[in-house]
């Protein structure tokens, strides 16, 4: 069998933390045994894609319905991102027109 | 019904969209489709499991001799997708016809060198074939939003505003 190592690159993020929840977290990581950072490292992890998704579905449903601009998009996210909006929105529209155009023809063929 | 109405290649997501509302034996039945062999074993891997996405995968396997699966050689490689897609790009390239995917990774990277369509272009092919009934088509279109977990994307909204224009 072989491993694949992935050395993720990591950037230095602090934050205060209110006691309490500092607390919290000490005996969440004693009756987890699991490395408190670690474990705060993995719930933000989920918490931020689920959030970004959903914020991206928002923007791209902004974009598909013509109330956001291209240009806007790329404004608040990015050349890549609003360039694969575009993409996927170009694509949907050519699809509805191929199927359309080709439906008509094989119908006319067949019939 | 002879499958003399065009060819499609399909990818495990085109697949699994299809199988989920219940459309790919009528796709099938009209299309002549194939696919890769590493779309098989990405099929094969889902159904070891038994949860939806694995019992999909059942039975779209249970489809093999309905479709060609084969091999291709990558001569020509786009950096930021899959192996796996990588190999059906190159299949759309040598063969020259349409990918089916709902992959939009893929479609974004590929769009500009093959045909690149999402998988409800065959509810619109149905449509105008009069196999179809419009509504039909938008309550299919509903079930794969639904299944897929697709929300209001833009494919879903797309293909639904044109769809009721038709």
């Amino acid at each position: 069998m072989c491993y694949k190592v992935i050395t993720m690159e990591t950037e230095q993020f602090n934050i205060r933390m209110p006691k309490d929840l500092v607390q919290d977290l000490d005996i969440i990581s004693k009756l987890l045994k699991v490395n408190k950072s670690e474990w705060v490292k993995t719930k933000l992890a989920e918490e931020v894609h689920q959030e970004k998704n959903k914020l991206l579905m928002e923007l791209s449903t902004l974009y598909a319905t013509g109330m956001i601009t291209k240009e806007k998009v790329e404004k608040l996210v990015g050349k890549d991102i609003a360039e694969e909006m575009e993409s996927i929105k170009l694509i949907a529209q050519k699809s509805v027109k191929h199927g359309v155009e080709h439906g008509k023809k094989l119908r006319q063929l067949h019939s | 019904m002879a499958k003399s109405f065009g060819s499609y290649i399909l990818d495990t997501s085109a697949f699994i969209s299809l199988e989920s509302i219940g459309f790919l034996s009528k796709v099938l039945q009209v299309f002549s489709v194939t696919t890769t062999n590493s779309v098989i074993k990405e099929l094969e891997a889902f159904a070891k499991h038994d949860d939806t996405y694995g019992k999909i995968a059942k039975e779209i396997l249970k489809r093999i001799s309905e479709f060609t699966v084969e091999s291709c050689e990558i001569t020509e490689s786009i950096k930021y997708i899959e192996p796996t897609d990588n190999e059906l790009y190159n299949l759309a390239l040598k063969k020259n016809i349409p990918l089916i995917t709902d992959e939009t990774k893929l479609v974004h990277h590929a769009r500009e060198k093959i045909e690149v369509y999402f998988t409800p272009v065959f509810l619109v092919l149905s449509i105008e074939m009069k196999q179809i009934s419009k509504k039909e088509a938008l309550d299919k279109l509903e079930n794969l939003k639904n299944r897929r977990n697709w929300g209001n994307n833009i494919i879903y909204l797309v293909f639904k505003d044109q769809i009721e224009k038709l």
